[in-house]
């Protein structure tokens, strides 16, 4: 495997509109995602990730900047001249054709024989277990099943890169849990590159390699889930993957002084200069709730507490009045035993407070 | 309680064929009632002037096919009747391809456009059935006729020497049922195409499709309801066209609606017009079924 290997996209700008009305889509993305990799482009609608995937099928094509595929400029080729396929947001599958004959049409327009087609066709309607439905239409499958057609449509023709435009969108979420995981496994027995597009934070996390965070046409974060999640790169990641609290303070050696008062040791390094006032992230389940006043706690008082299940979300405000929420695991009983206006302490997991780089 | 229910069911059956009694009588005397007179009559006598004397007699039909040499009594084919059931034939077929390959685009065309556009151009679209028949055939008279607007132009640019003649020809009459029935093509294949998922374009070009091959596999399948409706809206009312012909034509290249009219007219042999207008439905009849046949059957082998 080359160094060039996968997809890149280089400077990727998209421009809709002229004048008044113009709109910045894709604001110069350069990005590279592996080959074999499953890569999620995570963002809000109109952050651009759906933009960028279709600049990688081809069904647009950049204002400038290139796209590449192995090393090859494929920026101006027509999506049936890209080795490259898409699950679309709506399954578009053909309502005319039958389960087989969706699956088999990538295959028959690339002139394979007849008999070739079948036999990817039986292994591909095993591999996404919709056997028995190979001759129905469509419109008689569930939308679960009309997503397993539309995957395997797409993979039929055995692309380098499978691109999936936030496909379980459609799904309630019991099916949508069951999808994540045959996707994954998908991904891992084809060994193709996966580019899977979504604003489904949790979505995000639990499926891909890696993940980039756009915003606003603009790529903010590339990196690992745990990366992410961990180390978000400003405040708009770290609100956008999972829920945190913001602190501001004052920055000191390895340590913040928060305005709410108190001096906390830093998870990791910073780039900010010491001295200058930043703001610090702590995710609600890196937090714990002591009755007494410990070293690393702050004080605070209870103001609401919200039950969502296996765990419940508690609402504290600081001496200064910022407001910091906690999330604590449910007991047999569902009551966590904090009641409005309880005074406790509270103690930060040390290592899980983070200074937001971009606030420096 | 169910039978309460459905009692109520019942009363409200009974109640919907109340409500359709007038439609259905309707529909028994408006189309059955003549139909079955035209059947009637073409097993009858001619009057001698005109109307039908109430005798059996399958002259009608005989002479529909057959001509008697009125010197010495020989047979032969009626080629004249045969020529002007061909040219029918043919020219409503010629209209009904016609008006599709221009049909086809100008609906994709509306149906593509953003939606304000869009009821303009449909507006844009109904506009000649404002006016008569009579006068825009009589427009197109004006235009393609020797001295018209087209051979003037034409001939003033240098383009041509001698004026076309395009006038009182089979072309002359293709040319005005085009004209006349391309709104009956557009409306119903816009309408299919209205409803086509756009999408699915994308996704025949990302399964390595070629720009023909989509439009082959995917959205002529698809649209086909359209198609065929809007093929079957041309080719009946082109195949007993009456005006257009009478106009355009002249009187040398009728079609069978204006042969019907001359036998019910000054031929005064109405048995000879009704076996005619039975057999027209006959063709239309025909042409449906082979059509809806032909056009169901793709789907199964796609």
């Amino acid at each position: 495997m080359s160094a060039q290997d996968g997809v890149e996209a280089r400077n990727a700008r998209k421009v809709y509109g002229t004048g008044q009305e113009k709109v910045v889509a894709l604001d110069n993305v350069s990005i590279v995602i592996k080959r074999g990799e499953f890569f999620t482009l995570l963002g809000p609608s109109g952050c651009g990730k759906t933009t960028l995937l279709r600049l990688i099928a081809g069904f647009e094509t950049p204002t400038s900047g290139t796209i590449l595929l192995d090393g090859t400029d494929i920026t101006y080729d027509p999506p049936n001249k890209r080795p490259v396929n898409t699950v679309f947001q709506s399954y578009a599958l053909f309502p005319h054709l039958t389960v087989a004959q969706n699956i088999g049409f990538g295959l028959e327009m690339r002139g394979h024989a007849k008999a070739e087609v079948d036999s990817t066709v039986e292994e591909m309607l095993a591999l996404v277990r919709m056997e028995s439905m190979a001759d129905r239409k469509p419109t008689q499958l569930s939308g679960g099943q009309q997503q397993r057609v539309a995957l395997a449509r797409a993979l039929a023709p055995q692309p380098k890169v499978l691109l999936l435009d936030e496909p379980l969108s459609a799904l309630d979420l019991k099916l949508r849990k069951e999808m994540q995981s045959e996707l994954k496994r998908l991904q891992l027995e084809t060994g193709i590159t996966f580019i899977f597009v979504t604003h489904d934070q949790e979505e995000a996390l639990t499926m891909s390699d890696r993940i980039g965070v756009m915003k606003s046409g603009s790529l903010l974060q590339v990196g690992s889930p745990r990366e992410i999640y961990t180390r978000p790169a400003d405040r708009f990641v770290a609100s956008f993957i999972g829920e945190t609290n913001f602190l501001t303070g004052v920055l000191g050696k390895d340590a913040i002084t928060l305005d709410a008062g108190g001096t906390l040791p830093l998870g990791a390094s910073t780039q900010a200069k010491s001295g200058s006032k930043v703001t610090a992230s702590i995710r609600p389940e890196q937090i714990r709730v002591i009755e007494t006043d410990a070293p690393g706690s702050l004080p605070a008082t209870v103001t609401e507490s919200v039950y969502f299940g296996t765990d419940s979300h508690c609402h504290f405000a600081l001496a200064d009045g910022t407001e910091v929420v906690v999330r604590l695991q449910s007991p047999a009983s569902g009551d966590v035993g904090l009641s409005r206006g309880q005074n406790v302490f509270l103690r930060f997991e040390p290592g899980a407070l983070m200074v937001l780089e971009d606030q420096a | 309680m169910s039978t309460d229910s459905d009692r109520l069911e019942r009363q409200r059956n009974r109640n919907g064929w109340l409500l359709s009694t007038p439609a259905l009588v309707l529909l028994a005397f408006g189309a059955t009632g003549p139909l079955l007179i035209m059947f009637v009559y073409s097993f009858l006598e001619p009057g001698k002037y005109g109307n039908v004397i109430w005798e059996f007699s399958t002259k009608a039909w005989f002479n529909v096919f057959v001509q008697r040499d009125i010197f010495d009594g020989t047979l032969s084919p009626a080629d004249a009747h045969l020529t002007i059931l061909w040219r029918s034939v043919k020219l409503s077929l010629m209209t009904t391809i016609f008006t599709f390959i221009v049909g086809f685009p100008t609906a994709w065309f509306i149906a593509t456009r953003p939606p304000r556009m869009r009821t303009l151009l449909l507006f844009l679209i109904t506009i000649p059935f404002w006016t008569n028949l009579l006068i825009r055939t009589f427009a197109i008279n004006q235009i393609i006729r020797n001295e018209g607007l087209l051979n003037t132009l034409l001939l003033k640019l240098g383009i041509i020497n001698e004026p076309l003649l395009i006038i009182y020809s089979d072309f002359a009459v293709f040319i005005g049922m085009t004209y006349v029935y391309l709104p009956l093509m557009v409306l119903p294949l816009f309408a299919s195409i209205d409803r086509f998922d756009m999408r699915l374009v994308e996704a025949g070009y990302d399964l390595y499709a070629s720009r023909w091959q989509v439009l082959k596999r995917v959205i002529v399948p698809i649209v086909k309801p359209g198609i065929i409706s809007g093929s079957i809206l041309v080719f009946i009312p082109s195949l007993g066209a009456y005006v257009t012909p009478r106009i355009l034509g002249g009187g040398r290249n009728m079609m069978i609606g204006n042969f019907i009219e001359l036998q019910f007219g000054q031929g005064r042999n109405w048995p000879l017009g009704a076996a005619l207008s039975v057999i027209l439905l006959l063709i239309v009849a025909v042409a449906l079924v082979v059509y809806v046949r032909f056009a169901n059957r793709g789907d199964s082998n796609v």
